[in-house]
């Protein structure tokens, strides 16, 4: 099972919101839409995986930090995010990681 | 432009994941006996809402130069809605009596596929006595026990035809009881002190064609109170800065039963007014420095400053309230909650290769990351980070 972490992202919400509306309209039943989901995730796992190569890094004052369920979740302030080609400088972020180690376990929600 | 980079790629990835989930969806879609036309939709649907959701940059210039195209499609679609709607209304009477038969059995399979995982290699080694199982999430809450009691009064309870017992050890070394009904459906025993047992079935077809029902039976509670079904909550350690003391609340474990959140609730409202009530008599000045009733209540009322940072800026307005302001606002230190509940909060989610820290020093080391910074997506394979606590 891949991580359906990824379902709160941009991509992953208007995915969810493109479901939600097919299912008003009755075109798709909400199982199906489950189906697209978890379909969703394996792809988008598989596409991080293996197409994207670029590395980022960041600094910033860590604010809070929560470790449960074997997910990192860090509130950081005042953080900037270089990549090779940009600066990106945010008052505020939120970084929700899962273990990366063994992407297999993930529980249905 | 300086950010070409993550613009191009971006979006790219974007599609390609569109694609892919549209192609493996397609068999799905036409198992469940949906149209292609349904499948155009959301394809078309999703890239609308991504431009919804406030993903402008380059899709604006996409659209600008679809939007031709994308006028055309939509007319197309419209007219073959119209078609298509005279012939729904037939095949969705078709579709909820299939899928309303289908929707009870199916909303048991998913509680039941971890079981269904633990019992087929049971069912495969049927001739073994003994069958070593990987400790599923379903014992989690198992106490090793007799069988005795607890599995005579469910070998009592169950229907007619029940034969051979099979025992599986698990890796915890918790005895489990697998017994084969007539009917070829499996029950499994999960033994416990307290007298509560699961029997779960897993559905199998019969030579005929019928399908074993679907069964999830939960046998009396327990007489100790806790429901081993239901999670452990911890509630988390309260600290109550009460100027030079501080306080620890213990940490509770409690099942989440309405009367012990109510005990706990009010175990720890009950410290919270303790420390009030002690410092009362110390404590009499409560409305600013202005008031002359005694010197001694203000050195004392500087030491509480935490606790009675509510009142002071309730009396705000009165008089003398000047020296106060400065000592209550870095006092503090903590965020609302409610700040993390605007729009654009910028969320990485990723997954973590290897978080460290020393002292306050933290590390990250992350990987596979979608980012959303102010209102914009970026992607990485890996992000490495510095933040101090």
């Amino acid at each position: 099972m891949a991580y359906q972490l990824y379902r709160n992202t941009t991509l992953g919400n208007s995915l969810q919101e493109s479901l939600d509306e097919l299912i008003q309209s009755q075109q798709i039943t909400p199982q199906l839409a489950l189906q697209v989901l978890l379909q969703f995730d394996k792809a988008i796992n598989a596409a991080l995986a293996q197409r994207v190569r670029n590395r980022v890094n960041f600094r910033g004052s860590l604010n809070t930090y929560r470790f449960c369920d074997n997910v990192w979740t860090f509130v950081l302030n005042y953080v900037e995010f270089r990549e090779v080609t940009e600066l990106i400088k945010v008052d505020k972020v939120k970084i929700v990681a899962c273990d990366g180690k063994n992407t297999g376990s993930n529980t249905t929600e | 432009m300086a950010n070409s980079a993550n613009t191009n790629t971006v979006p790219k990835l974007y599609r390609s994941v569109i694609e892919d989930v549209i192609n493996d969806v397609r068999d799905i879609f036409l198992d469940d006996g949906v149209d292609e036309q349904v499948l155009m939709e959301l394809k078309t649907l999703l890239p609308r809402c991504l431009g919804i959701c406030g993903w402008h940059s380059l899709w604006e210039n996409k659209l600008m130069q679809s939007r031709a195209v994308d006028g055309f499609h939509s007319e197309e679609q419209q007219l073959l809605l119209q078609v298509q709607q005279q012939h729904q209304p037939q095949q969705q009477q078709h579709h909820h009596h299939h899928h309303h038969q289908q929707a009870q059995p199916q909303q048991t399979v998913p509680q039941q596929a971890q079981t269904q995982q633990v019992l087929i290699p049971a069912s495969q080694q049927a001739t073994a006595p003994q069958v070593i199982v990987p400790d599923s999430k379903l014992i989690q809450h198992m106490n090793a026990s007799n069988m005795s009691a607890a599995a005579t009064a469910a070998t009592l309870a169950l229907p007619a035809g029940v034969t051979p017992v099979q025992q599986i050890l698990t890796n915890s070394g918790q005895l489990l009881q697998v017994v084969r009904a007539a009917n070829g459906a499996q029950y499994i025993f999960q033994p416990q002190q307290s007298v509560v047992l699961q029997q779960q079935v897993i559905p199998q077809m019969q030579p005929g064609g019928v399908q074993a029902p679907v069964i999830q039976q939960v046998l009396a509670p327990l007489p100790g109170g806790i429901s081993p079904q239901t999670g452990v909550i911890i509630q988390p350690q309260q600290i109550l800065f009460t100027g030079n003391k501080t306080q620890v609340i213990p940490t509770t474990v409690a099942a989440p039963t309405p009367a012990q959140a109510q005990i706990t609730a009010t175990g720890q409202q009950q410290p919270q007014a303790q420390p009030a009530q002690t410092q009362a008599p110390l404590v009499l000045q409560v409305d600013g420095t202005g008031d002359t009733s005694s010197e001694e209540d203000e050195d004392e009322e500087e030491d509480y400053d935490d606790d009675e940072e509510e009142d002071k800026e309730k009396d705000g307005a009165e008089d003398g309230q000047v020296e106060e302001e400065p000592l209550n606002s870095e006092d503090d230190v903590s965020d609302e909650e409610g700040q993390e509940l605007f729009d654009t909060e910028n969320v990485v989610v990723c997954q973590y290769d290897k978080i460290h820290r020393s002292k306050n020093k933290w590390k990250f080391h992350l990987k596979d990351g979608i980012m959303n910074l102010n209102g914009r997506d970026y992607i990485f394979s890996k992000a490495i980070g510095d933040a101090e606590w």
